[in-house]
C-alpha cells in the first residue's frame, strides 16, 4: 500500500509524517482525483515514478492516459503541454532536472510564459512544469543546480520552491490551481529519499486531506531578534540547524522561508529587516545577477538605513559546480558558511 | 470540383492578397523618406503572406472555428482563411487596445480562443503547441484537428522534429503543414536542407508527407482534405509541404539582393495565374471578379479603419495581464 | 502485540540484506494499521511498510542501518 491511496485509515494520526517527495505526490493525487483535467507528463513519470519519486503510485492509481511518460523530447512535451494547457486542460509537466532547460527554454519563456501577456489576457495557461535542482551528491557541474533565479528573472511565470513536506503538498495544491504557468522547483536533496543523504527535515509532519499554501507569501519559520536569515529549499533546513546550534550561544537568529520567489513577498523580508537591521541572504543558486542580489536591492530601494550592518550573502560563486566531493562543498551553502556569515553579521 | 467550392477558393485568396497589399502600404506609408522600421502607425517588423495564399486558402476550406491553426511569424493568411475577426486582428496589428492582444502582441503574436488561432515568432516553435492542442482534442474525443504551420527552413529545427515523432507515436490529429517558399531569409533551401522535399522526412516519422508543386489551391485542397480525413478519422498526422511562392521580401524592407529569382516572381504569382484559369472554365467572369474584389476591398477598408479609430494603450497599464487574476 | 517485519523485496535472495531508509513514526507513537511507518530499500527498490496492526510503536533498529529481509524492525504495542 503506498500513501497515494485514498486516505480511508480511520485512526490517522493528526501528525502522520511523510517525505517531500511523498508530500508531492499526494498533492498532485488529490488534484487528479478532484479534476479530470489535471494530467502528468514527463520523461520516467509513469512507471518508474520519477527519477527523484515526484510521481510514485500515481500511474498504477490513474492509468496511462492521465500519466504519460514522453520520449527524451523536452521541446516537444512541454510545448505540447502548453498547447494542451490553451485548450483548458492542467498538465503538470517535469522537466527532469533543471539543468536540462537549455534544450527547450523557448517553450518555456517564449510561449508558456509569454501566451498570456501577448493574448491581452485572452488566453490562458495553467500550466505546472516540475523540475529537479540542488547538487550535494556530485552529480557534477550540469545536474546540480538550482537556476531558480534564472526563471525568477523571466516575466509570465510565477516560480516556487518548497523546502518541506508540508509546503511540498500545499505549494503543488495551489500551483495546480493557479490558471498561471507555475515553475515548481523541488531540492532533491529535501525530497527525502532513500538513496540519497537526507537532512531530517526532509520528513515532516503533512495536513491529510485539502492543504493549500498561498503562492506569494514566505514564512517565518523561526522567529527572532539578531539576524534574518531570508532563504529557501535545502539551505533552509541549514539556516535552522545553524540556528538552533546558535542560540544557546546567545545569537537568535530569525527564518524567513522564501517559499515563492514570483510573487515574492517583499513585505515579510522588509518586515523582519526592519526588526533585526542584520540580513543574510543564503541561496544555493549562483551569486551573480540572481537571487541574493535581488532581496538586498528591495531592501536597499526601500531604506538601506534598515541595515545596521552591510548584507551579506551566502551562495554558489561564479563557477560551475565541481565533481569532487571536497570541491563541491567548497561551493555550496553549508551549515559551516552560514555559521560564519551570521557570527560576522553579529560581530561576534 | 464543384464552382462553388472553386470560387470559394478565390474569394479567399483575393481577400488575403488585398489584406496583404492594404497592409503593405499602411506600413511603408509613414516610414518614408528613409526605412524606419520603429517608426509609423504599424511599427515593427512586418512579414507579409502575398503568393501563399493557395496554402491558406486550400488547407482552412476543410476547418471549422474548433479547429486550431498554428501559424508563423507570417501569419496573417492563415489567420484570414481560419476566420480570424477582421477588425481585432487588424487593431492588433496596428497595436490598439482593441486588438486581439490588447496591442500586447502585435502582428506576429495573433492570438484568438474563438478559433483556436496562434502564432509563433521562434520558428518552428509553433509546431509543440500545436501538438498539445490535437492532445487535448484527442483526450475530450473529438474529432478536431490541429494545423501547425512552419516554413522550409524550420524543418531543421529541432522542435520541428521532436514534434513529428510525438505525434505520430501518440497519433494525435495533426496536420503539419510546410511552406516552401524556397527562401529562409536569404538562404535557399538548397543551402539548408539535406533533402529536396520535407515530404520525404514524414517517412522517417513513420506518416503520410505529399508535396505540392506548384502552388496550385486545388491541389492544396485536395491534399489537405486526406489529412485532415486522416487526422478526424483518429488515424494520426500527415504532412503536406507546399512549394509556394514568397511574393515579396522576408520582411518588410528586406532589399531582396541575394534573392536570384526574382526576375522570374511576377509571372509564379498565384492569384492571376488562378483568376485566368477560372475564367477559361467559365467559372469566373468580369462580373463576378469585380464584385469579389469589391467586397474584398470594402472589408478590408473597414477593417483598417476599425483599427485606426481604436485608440493607443495606456502606458499605465504596461504591466497588465502578466498573470490571469483568480 | 505485532512484529513488523522488514519486507521481502528480493524474491530471488532471500537473506538479501536493505537499509531502514526513514521512520516516518517515533518510538511510542501510536499508529493506525495501514498508516505509513518506515521506508526502506534493497538493491535500490524503495519499499513502504505500513503499520500491519493499530497500537504503539517500538522502533528496534535505526535509520541507516542494515536489515536481512524478515527480520523485525519494530513491534506494535
Amino acid at each position: 500500500m503506498t500513501l497515494t491511496d485514498a486516505s480511508a485509515s480511520s485512526a490517522t494520526p493528526t501528525t502522520r509524517k511523510l517525505t517531500t517527495a511523498k508530500a508531492m505526490v499526494e498533492a498532485i493525487a488529490q488534484e487528479m482525483e478532484r479534476d479530470d483535467d489535471v494530467f502528468v507528463l514527463g520523461e520516467d513519470v509513469g512507471a518508474y515514478g520519477g527519477i527523484f519519486s515526484s510521481t510514485t503510485g500515481l500511474l498504477d492509481r490513474f492509468g496511462p492516459k492521465r500519466v504519460i511518460d514522453t520520449p527524451i523530447s523536452e521541446t516537444a512535451f512541454i510545448g505540447a503541454a502548453v498547447g494542451a494547457a490553451v485548450e483548458g486542460l492542467r498538465p503538470i509537466v517535469e522537466l527532469m532536472f533543471v539543468d536540462f532547460f537549455g534544450v527547450c527554454m523557448d517553450q518555456i519563456y517564449n510561449h508558456m510564459a509569454k501566451i498570456h501577456f501577448e493574448s491581452g489576457g485572452n488566453v490562458k495557461v495553467p500550466l505546472v512544469l516540475t523540475t529537479a535542482v540542488g547538487g550535494g551528491y556530485s552529480d557534477g557541474a550540469q545536474h546540480s543546480q538550482c537556476l531558480w533565479g534564472t526563471f525568477a528573472h523571466l516575466p509570465g511565470m510565477k516560480v516556487v520552491v518548497p523546502s518541506n513536506p508540508a509546503d511540498a503538498k500545499g505549494l503543488m495544491t495551489a500551483a495546480v490551481r493557479d490558471d498561471n504557468p507555475v515553475v515548481y522547483l523541488f531540492h532533491k536533496g529535501v525530497m527525502g529519499l532513500p538513496w540519497m543523504a537526507k537532512n531530517r527535515r526532509s520528513v515532516g509532519p503533512v495536513p491529510e486531506g485539502e492543504h493549500v499554501v498561498p503562492i506569494g507569501k514566505a514564512n517565518v519559520v523561526r522567529p527572532g531578534s539578531d539576524v534574518t536569515v531570508v532563504t529557501l529549499s535545502l539551505s533552509v533546513h541549514h539556516a535552522l540547524d545553524v540556528a538552533e546550534e546558535l542560540a544557546p550561544q546567545g545569537v537568535d537568529c530569525e527564518v524567513v522561508d522564501l517559499r515563492s520567489l514570483v510573487p515574492l513577498d517583499t513585505d515579510t523580508i522588509l518586515e523582519s529587516v526592519g526588526r533585526t537591521g542584520r540580513l543574510l541572504v543564503v541561496d544555493e543558486d549562483y551569486l551573480s545577477f540572481g537571487l541574493s542580489g535581488e532581496i538586498i536591492a528591495r531592501v536597499a530601494e526601500r531604506d538601506p538605513g534598515l541595515l545596521r550592518a552591510p548584507a551579506a550573502r551566502v551562495a554558489v560563486p561564479d563557477v560551475p559546480i565541481p565533481y569532487a566531493r571536497p570541491l563541491e562543498y567548497a561551493v555550496l551553502p553549508t551549515p559551516d558558511r552560514i555559521r560564519r556569515a551570521v557570527l560576522d553579521l553579529v560581530g561576534a | 470540383m464543384e464552382p462553388d467550392v472553386r470560387l470559394g477558393l478565390y474569394r479567399m485568396m483575393v481577400l488575403i492578397r488585398t489584406y496583404e497589399e492594404t497592409i503593405l502600404r499602411e506600413y511603408h506609408a509613414d516610414k518614408k523618406p528613409v526605412f524606419d522600421i520603429g517608426a509609423g502607425l504599424i511599427p515593427g517588423e512586418m512579414h507579409l503572406s502575398a503568393g501563399q495564399e493557395p496554402v491558406a486558402a486550400g488547407v482552412c476550406a476543410h476547418l471549422t472555428a474548433d479547429d486550431a491553426v498554428t501559424a508563423t511569424h507570417r501569419p496573417h493568411h492563415f489567420a484570414i482563411a481560419h476566420g480570424v475577426d477582421l477588425d481585432r486582428m487588424t487593431a492588433e496589428i496596428f497595436g490598439r487596445v482593441d486588438g486581439l492582444g490588447r496591442g500586447r502582441g502585435g502582428h506576429m503574436h495573433l492570438f484568438d480562443p474563438a478559433t483556436h488561432f496562434s502564432c509563433s515568432g521562434i520558428i518552428a516553435e509553433g509546431y509543440p503547441p500545436a501538438v498539445g492542442q490535437a492532445l487535448a482534442f484527442q483526450r475530450r474525443g473529438t474529432d478536431r484537428v490541429a494545423v501547425a504551420v512552419t516554413g522550409e527552413g524550420a524543418a531543421n529545427q529541432g522542435a520541428f522534429h521532436e514534434a513529428l515523432n510525438l505525434a505520430a507515436l501518440w497519433k494525435l490529429p495533426v496536420v503539419f503543414v510546410v511552406e516552401d517558399n524556397d527562401w529562409g531569409i536569404s538562404v535557399p533551401r538548397s543551402a539548408s536542407t539535406c533533402v529536396t522535399s520535407n515530404a520525404e522526412r514524414a517517412a522517417g516519422y513513420g506518416i503520410p508527407g505529399e508535396r505540392v508543386e506548384d502552388n496550385s489551391v486545388e491541389a492544396v485542397h485536395e491534399v489537405a482534405a486526406a489529412a485532415v480525413a486522416r487526422a478526424r478519422a483518429g488515424e494520426g498526422p500527415s504532412l503536406i509541404e507546399v512549394h509556394t511562392l514568397r511574393l515579396w521580401g522576408h520582411f518588410e524592407g528586406d532589399a531582396q539582393g541575394y534573392r536570384s529569382d526574382l526576375e522570374g516572381v511576377p509571372g509564379r504569382d498565384p492569384l492571376p495565374t488562378y483568376e485566368k484559369r477560372l475564367r477559361a472554365d467559365g467559372v469566373l467572369d468580369d462580373t463576378a471578379a469585380n464584385s469579389i474584389a469589391a467586397q474584398a476591398h470594402d472589408r478590408v477598408q473597414a477593417a483598417v479603419e476599425f483599427a485606426k479609430r481604436s485608440p493607443e494603450p495606456d502606458p499605465a497599464t504596461a504591466l497588465d495581464h502578466v498573470f490571469a487574476q483568480a | 502485540m505485532t512484529d513488523v517485519a522488514f519486507p521481502r523485496v528480493s524474491e530471488n535472495d532471500p537473506d538479501a540484506e536493505g537499509v531502514l531508509a526513514t521512520w516516518f513514526a517515533g518510538d511510542g507513537d501510536r499508529v493506525g494499521e495501514g498508516d505509513l511507518i518506515a521506508e526502506v530499500a534493497v538493491d535500490k527498490v524503495d519499499v513502504e511498510v505500513p503499520a500491519p496492526a493499530a497500537g504503539v510503536l517500538r522502533l528496534l533498529v535505526q535509520e541507516g542501518e542494515v536489515v536481512k529481509q524478515g527480520e523485525p524492525i519494530a513491534r506494535i504495542e
